[in-house]
């Protein structure tokens, strides 16, 4: 029974991966939040036993398959913001959700700078302002992804 | 407080060794394909996601196919008859012309193949990387796939086959920022190569002579080298010329012949081992 409560974690994950390739009109598209970075952040700041850096790295290289991306790059951003969040959880559980908002819009940023970054190093040219149009969308969907996934949390009953 | 401590220590070793596998990964997929058969079956696995995304779309689809009225359909058939009789009548000179110009390609030694064969596919409605170019296609290596081949729609060139699994592949389309084809005008014979630039509206060509000879309105057809587009198939119209006279070249801007932001249904061209025959 309690092996079941943990399916719901990797469910979240895949209707992130659903969100994250809905078709949108193109102008829309750079206004995206990264909906795995934000469920990502949410488990391994609630649950840093069982949603760690390998689950980063795994959800990394799903994604980089899923939006045709080089093989590592949102893994590496992933993984990156992961170990920041490790590293921060406990300060980060105790402050309000405006606070949290703050500090998830800077993960979000840092995680899009890293995957640009790459992307600059391949050649390929990006819209700049796009580096902070998603992490602000981000930020404000955070609370709503924040209360539901721990409605969801406490449903099954993991603690 | 020491365990927490030690705890964040074992995390830091951990997260070294994944960025280093991370920024390995990254190299050796820029740089080679090895890693192709590993993309091939994640993508696999996640083909579920895909569909599912895509569902509404195509139950959207099979619920307009369900209630198209009866006189539509008799019209559509009509129609569609109608154009059959005039293709067909249009293809009878064509297979002539074919045989004629495969006998003189022939005598004249030439090793150039005149037909290629298609695969229909559909397209997944599925967004990819915003800042590229890249569409999903339902047909993979089991119908016949293969990475490199060309997709066009009934109008021109869209892209190439990049990734494959087993059953759905994508393509990057002419636009993509990363993507260049080779190009030749049909009027004055200059060859050109066509780049992407993020834009479905227009290609770029770029470091033309002042000299050569291109107007406005000029079709641009694929010429064949490099390998991986086969000749002739249209691909873009000149929209603009600006005349940089600083650096003595001119670049044109081209617009697509192909839809490249709505098409729904395309062709992947199979072009197989040359056909004597054919």
């Amino acid at each position: 029974m309690r092996k079941l409560n943990y399916l719901v974690i990797y469910l979240s994950f895949i209707v992130g991966m659903m969100l994250l390739i809905l078709p949108l009109p193109g102008w829309a598209k750079i206004y995206r939040p990264d909906w795995i970075a934000l469920i990502l952040i949410y488990w391994s700041m609630a649950l840093p036993k069982y949603v760690g850096l390998f689950t980063a790295f795994i959800i990394g290289l799903l994604v980089d398959s899923l939006l045709g991306a080089l093989l590592g790059q949102h893994a590496l951003a992933l993984v990156l913001i992961t170990y920041i969040n490790l590293n921060t959880y406990l300060r980060i559980r105790a402050l309000s959700w405006i606070q949290q908002s703050l500090y998830v819009f800077s993960l979000l940023v840092i995680s899009r700078f890293i995957i640009f970054w790459m992307d600059g190093i391949m050649g390929l040219t990006i819209p700049i302002q796009a580096i902070f149009s998603g992490p602000l969308i981000g930020m404000l969907v955070w609370p709503c992804a924040f209360f539901i996934l721990r409605d969801i949390r406490r449903k099954a009953m993991i603690n | 407080m020491t365990q927490l401590y030690q705890q964040a220590r074992g995390v830091t070793i951990r997260a070294l060794l994944l960025v280093s596998i991370c920024i390995g990964i990254m190299f050796v997929d820029h740089r080679y394909n090895h890693l192709e058969i590993v993309r091939s079956n994640i993508s696999l696995v996640l083909l579920p996601v895909r569909y599912l995304v895509s569902l509404p779309v195509l139950g959207g689809n099979w619920v307009n196919d369900w209630f198209t009225s009866h006189t539509t359909l008799l019209e559509d058939n009509e129609f569609l008859q109608a154009r059959g009789r005039i293709l067909n009548g249009q293809l009878q000179r064509m297979q002539i012309l074919q045989a004629e110009n495969t006998r003189l390609r022939n005598l004249l030694g030439s090793s150039r193949k005149l037909t290629d064969k298609v695969i229909v596919a559909e397209l997944l409605s599925v967004d990819q990387n915003p800042y590229r170019q890249l569409i999903e296609i339902n047909k993979g290596s089991s119908d016949g796939i293969e990475i490199g081949q060309a997709i066009i729609d009934d109008f021109g060139v869209m892209g190439q086959v990049i990734h494959i699994n087993r059953f759905s592949s994508t393509i990057i389309l002419i636009s993509d920022p990363d993507h260049a084809i080779p190009v030749q005008f049909i009027r004055s014979g200059v060859r050109s190569v066509a780049f992407g630039n993020g834009n479905t509206d227009h290609l770029e060509l770029r470091f033309l002579p002042t000299t050569a000879d291109i107007q406005v309105g000029d079709e641009l057809v694929t010429s064949g080298l490099g390998g991986r587009f086969p000749a002739d198939y249209p691909v873009a119209t000149v929209a603009s010329i600006s005349d940089d006279l600083t650096d003595g070249f001119v670049s044109v801007l081209a617009a697509p012949k192909a839809r490249l932001g709505s098409s729904r249904e395309v062709l992947v061209i199979k072009v197989g081992d040359f056909d004597a025959g054919n």
